[in-house]
């Protein structure tokens, strides 16, 4: 069915540019992925900073919408559209939804201009962004797949996956570069607008490769022969018999991938800043470095799984990861703080607290506030990546350190000025107690064992390639040709976005929490294994799985 | 694909080298909390969550 070549001769230029028009569309979202992170605050300046509480919260709710609800909705829409109307068009149009949507965020008025009407448009245009990114991968995965010989799909669509370094890399290139020319205060005024007008080159160049493609060859073949599913939601979710490949998908194998793919890449980063105290520049740095080493394994695992399978490539991915993270991110504390790891080793402390003061932290949206003296107590302790113990008490919380004994405060009720004050003598407190007992406010550089960091960095990058390289691949062959766009798109972002998406606030919760700053591993480690277990168990090898053969 | 490889490489170490020269910028990923200046951001919010 495929009008490519057969397995074992290179590529020719068509199959090539059928990749790259693919997965040009992916390193778009994924460009996109990253400027909403590193130009979160200033974006947050230019339209959230006048809103009062109350509406910041609306809108934090909406942007988290835009990210955990708009997207799966995305995939339904434009995965239904793909298997009725072409895959062809469905990739035009999502494309210069999330296109225009990003251009348009670079030359929108702030709330300074024209008041709230400037982030009600901006939360619109991520929703929009949102509904089409939902869309774009399983449409680039399943057009790549189709296009692709039997016996290479792995190697064709796990070269998609690259497009996730590629558009960090890009993002860094435009944003620092735009700073570094223009300066902090100009790029805060006026220059972040740049990296969303710059956009507008890469959605030219895809806008006019896309309309050079053709259709997919198996999707055409159906629609002349009148094949194509009237009701593409229907047939994926409401029959028992695709439902549970669907469901299976989900569980057997992108929840596990999501949160390989998170903790290796996302959790790491924020495991070296935030518990190991490595200054930001110096872990980004690392992290550029194992991504730039690692990255090159999507594809050798992509073309590895048609060979030897998908499934005991991606198993592996997981179950790797879940026995290995603590030792590993253990080594990490190690090789970057290793004063921290001595002091944790060797001065207890301990939280006191009355157990219906502490909460459960899990922020995900950023809205909630906890301020009781337990949760307080907790954070201070958190944010100097202090692992404690906890015993129960009464009346307010106590932070024991060694022989000092600190009192916490809470802050419901308590006027803002006096929370500040209150908040500098607690902090001051509880860090001359931890630098008393050998706790350091920052890793110090020179101890720092920059090339054993790289490695463990690299190797978890390396298992997130083990994951995520032979994924597609595999997704597009568990369904047939008429359901498959909305069938594969609907597990991978719910995979992604909600198991995946989760992880930083569900791990920093479970870290306050229990006291150890290990513990937010649990959260990869479960789901890991619970996909290791299902997908081992349930999930069949689909290497060999003609794809067209229930067309 | 060897034109797709140079172009990586070229893209990556004009990342690292600009990155080298002052690159404390959040690479954690898209955020879905409306955050402002950091002072404004109390320590009463952890994390918010990223998706993709």
């Amino acid at each position: 069915m495929a009008t490519a070549s057969a397995a074992g001769t290179p590529m020719t230029p068509e199959e090539k540019k059928v990749i790259f028009a693919s997965s040009l569309g992916t390193v778009f979202e994924w460009y996109d992925f990253y400027l909403y992170g590193t130009l979160a605050v200033i974006i947050g300046n230019q339209f959230f900073s006048a809103l009062d509480p109350a509406s910041r919260t609306i809108f934090s709710l909406l942007a988290f919408a835009a990210g955990f609800i708009v997207r799966p909705f995305g995939a339904l829409v434009f995965g239904r559209l793909g298997d009725m109307i072409g895959r062809k068009y469905t990739f035009l149009v999502t494309i210069l939804i999330m296109g225009l949507s990003t251009f348009i965020v670079g030359l929108l008025p702030s709330y300074a201009s024209i008041g709230i009407a400037a982030p009600v448009i901006l939360i619109g245009l991520r929703m929009l962004q949102g509904l089409a990114l939902g869309g774009e991968y399983g449409g680039a995965a399943t057009y790549v797949a189709e296009h692709a010989p039997q016996g290479k799909r792995g190697l064709f669509t796990s070269w998609i996956q690259t497009t996730a370094t590629l558009g960090l890399f890009l993002s860094l290139i435009v944003i620092l570069g735009t700073r570094t020319a223009i300066g902090e205060a100009a790029f805060a005024d006026w220059g972040w607008r740049v990296p969303f007008l710059v956009s507008v080159i890469l959605l030219g160049i895809s806008v006019w490769i896309r309309l050079s493609m053709n259709e997919s060859p198996a999707f055409k073949k159906m629609k002349e022969e009148g094949k194509t599913s009237k009701a593409p939601l229907t047939e994926s979710f409401g029959q028992w018999k695709n439902l549970k490949i669907v469901i299976l998908a989900l569980v057997g194998l992108t929840m596990g991938q999501a949160v390989v793919w998170y903790t290796g890449q996302f959790y790491a980063l924020f495991f070296l800043t935030g518990a190991l105290k490595v200054d930001g520049a110096t872990a980004n740095i690392m992290i550029a470095i194992s991504l730039i080493i690692g990255t090159p394994f999507f594809i050798i695992f992509g073309s590895l799984s048609d060979k030897i399978g998908r499934k005991p490539i991606i198993m592996a991915g997981c179950l790797v990861a879940a026995l290995t993270y603590f030792p590993l991110f253990k080594a990490l504390t190690e090789a970057a703080n290793p004063d921290l790891a001595k002091a944790q080793a060797n001065s207890k402390v301990t939280v006191t607290a009355d157990p219906a003061e502490c909460s459960f932290q899990f922020n995900p949206t950023g809205t909630s506030k906890f301020t009781s003296s337990c949760d307080i107590a907790k954070q201070v302790l958190s944010a100097g990546s202090v692992s404690y113990e906890n015993a129960v008490g009464t009346g307010p919380a106590k932070i024991t350190i060694g022989d000092k004994v600190i009192e916490s405060y809470s802050s419901t009720g308590l006027p803002a000025d006096e929370v500040k004050k209150k908040d500098a003598a607690f902090k001051g407190a509880v860090s001359a107690a931890l630098k008393e007992h050998g706790y350091p406010s920052k890793a110090d550089p020179a101890k720092m064992n920059k090339p054993m960091i790289v490695a463990i960095l690299t190797l978890l990058v390396i298992y997130v390639t083990m994951v995520y390289g032979p994924i597609a691949a595999m997704l597009v062959e568990m369904f047939p040709t008429r359901i498959r766009y909305t069938s594969m798109s609907l597990p991978y972002h719910i995979g992604n976005g909600w198991f995946g998406g989760l992880l930083p606030a569900t791990g920093l919760a479970i870290v306050a929490q229990t006291g150890n700053m290990y513990n937010g591993l649990w959260y990869p480690i479960i789901f890991a294994a619970i996909t290791f277990v299902v997908g081992m168990l349930f999930v069949k090898e689909t290497k060999d799985v003609d794809i067209y053969g229930k067309d | 694909m060897w034109k797709y490889v140079v172009g990586f490489v070229i893209v990556a170490v004009l990342a690292v080298w600009l990155l080298s020269k002052g690159g404390d910028v959040d690479m954690s990923g898209e955020k879905h909390s409306v955050e402002t200046a950091p002072a404004a951001t109390a320590a009463s919010a952890p994390a918010s969550a990223a998706s993709h």
